[in-house]
C-alpha cells in the first residue's frame, strides 16, 4: 500500500499538477459565471418583467376594473403615475383627464372570453346619469372596423333608448335590428366606453355610488 | 450536497442584491418607458400640424384614424404649438351642450390644461400659453394705467405640446355646427 502511494505521487508530472490546478480554476470560473449569469437573469426578468406587468396590464393601484372594463384612474393627468403614463405613451393614444371623462376598454365579455368578431354580443347596460357617454368598437389594434353602414359607435345622443333608460347594442358581423354595431371580419374585438363625467368625478365616489358599466353577453359564436 | 451545504455555498452577496437591482431597473425602465417609444401620440400628431394654428381633422374613419383608439364620436381641431419664440394665444367658445373639451396636452401625454363645456351656457376659453412661468411678456396693460376691459387669459407654462379642441359628432344634422365652433377657434404666436 504504501509502496503504491509512493508510486503514485512519484507518477504527478509538472503537466498533471498543472492540469489540475487548470481544472479546479476553471470550475471556480464556471461558477462565478453561474452565480453572475443567474444573478442577472434574475434582475432582468424581475425588473424588466414587473415593469411590463405594471404597465401594460395595471394593477390596483393604477386601475379599476368593473368586470371586463378596465379604466386607468389617472389618464391624462398632470400628476399621473409612471405606470398610467408610460401605458399610454406606449398606446399611444391621447387621453382626455379622468377629471373630465372615464374611458374604459374591455378586450374579453362579462364571463372573460377574449372579444373576437366570430362571435355576437349583446352589450347591455343603463345609461350613465345625463352626462354624454360613447361605446366604441374597434379591433384590438386601436382601429376602426370598416363596413357598409359606416357605424362604428354609439353614443348617448345617438342611441335608441328602451322605455327604462337602458340599453343594448348588438355587436354582430350580420345585421341586427336596433342598435347595432358591425364586426365584419375584425379578429379580436376591443370595446371602449367614455363617460363625461363633469363636477362630479366618478372616481372620487364610494364604490356603491359608482355608475355599473354595461354587461357584454356573448349571444352566439360560428 | 445537501440543502445545508448548497446555502452554506450559495452567493448571498448576489442573491441579496438581486431584488435590489431589480428594483432599480424596474423603476428605471418605467420612468425611460414614455420616452423610449417612438410612436406616442405627439409624434404621430406633430409631422401633421402646422406650427401654431389651428386645424380641424377631417371625420375619423376607418384607414385614416390619426391615432389608435380615437374614436369617431367626435370631431376635433388641433394646433401644434412652440413657445420658443414667444407666447401662443389659444381660444375659443365651447357650445352650449355637452362633451365639448379644450385640453393642452404636453408631449409626453399629460393635459396640462383642461376644460369642458356646460350646458346650460356658452363656455369662452382664452388661455395664454408661455415658455416658463419666469418668461417676461412685456409690461401688462395694468401696469401702463390702462385698464383691462376683459377677463385676462390664464397663462399656462408649457413648451411644446398641442391643443386639442374636441367637439361631439352628432350626426350629419349637426355637421355644420360643430365644424363652425372648431373653424372659430384660434391658435396663434404672439407678435410683438
Amino acid at each position: 500500500m504504501e509502496h503504491r502511494l509512493v508510486l503514485s505521487h512519484s507518477a504527478l508530472t509538472p503537466i498533471h499538477v498543472g492540469l489540475h490546478r487548470l481544472q479546479k480554476r476553471i470550475s471556480i470560473v464556471i461558477g462565478v459565471l453561474g452565480d453572475w449569469a443567474a444573478f442577472i437573469g434574475a434582475v432582468l426578468i424581475l425588473g424588466l418583467g414587473t415593469s411590463w406587468y405594471m404597465i401594460d396590464v395595471g394593477t390596483p393601484l393604477t386601475t379599476q376594473r368593473q368586470g371586463p372594463w378596465i379604466g386607468w384612474t389617472s389618464a391624462g393627468r398632470a400628476d399621473a403615475d409612471p405606470y398610467t403614463r408610460a401605458h399610454f405613451a406606449r398606446l399611444g393614444t391621447l387621453q382626455l383627464t379622468t377629471e373630465l371623462a372615464l374611458s374604459y376598454v374591455a378586450y374579453t365579455d362579462s364571463n372573460g372570453n377574449r372579444l373576437h368578431s366570430s362571435c355576437d354580443y349583446m352589450v347591455e347596460g343603463r345609461e350613465p346619469g345625463t352626462n354624454w357617454w360613447s361605446l366604441t368598437v374597434f379591433n384590438d389594434r386601436g382601429e376602426l372596423i370598416a363596413n357598409p353602414a359606416q357605424r362604428y359607435d354609439f353614443t348617448s345622443q345617438s342611441i335608441a333608448l328602451r322605455p327604462d333608460g337602458t340599453f343594448a347594442v348588438a355587436l354582430a358581423r350580420e345585421a341586427s335590428p336596433g342598435n347595432w354595431l358591425p364586426t365584419s371580419g375584425a379578429g379580436r374585438l376591443a370595446l371602449v366606453f367614455t363617460t363625461f363625467d363633469v363636477g362630479a368625478p366618478t372616481l372620487s365616489k364610494p364604490s356603491e355610488e359608482r355608475k355599473a358599466l354595461p354587461v357584454i353577453r356573448r349571444v352566439q359564436c360560428r | 450536497m445537501n440543502i445545508r451545504d448548497k446555502l452554506k455555498n450559495a452567493n448571498w452577496q448576489l442573491i441579496v442584491a438581486a431584488p435590489v437591482a431589480a428594483g432599480i431597473l424596474h423603476i428605471c425602465a418605467t420612468m425611460a418607458a414614455p420616452y423610449l417609444t417612438a410612436a406616442s401620440a405627439y409624434s404621430r400628431l406633430a409631422p401633421a400640424l402646422p406650427l401654431n394654428k389651428m386645424q380641424i381633422l377631417g371625420p375619423i374613419t376607418p384607414g385614416a384614424e390619426p391615432l389608435p383608439f380615437l374614436s369617431p364620436d367626435a370631431r376635433y381641431a388641433m394646433c401644434r404649438f412652440d413657445t420658443a419664440r414667444g407666447p401662443v394665444d389659444v381660444s375659443a367658445i365651447l357650445p352650449a351642450d355637452q362633451g365639448w373639451t379644450l385640453t393642452v396636452v404636453s408631449p409626453q401625454g399629460d393635459n396640462i390644461y383642461a376644460t369642458a363645456s356646460a350646458p346650460a351656457r356658452p363656455t369662452p376659453v382664452a388661455v395664454v400659453l408661455v415658455p416658463s412661468e419666469e418668461h417676461f411678456l412685456g409690461v401688462t396693460p395694468e401696469a401702463r394705467g390702462i385698464a383691462r376691459e376683459q377677463q385676462p387669459p390664464a397663462a399656462i407654462a408649457a413648451a411644446r405640446g398641442i391643443v386639442v379642441l374636441r367637439g361631439p359628432d352628432k350626426g350629419l344634422s349637426y355637421q355644420r355646427q360643430v365644424e363652425t365652433a372648431l373653424k372659430a377657434a384660434r391658435c396663434s404666436a404672439r407678435t410683438f
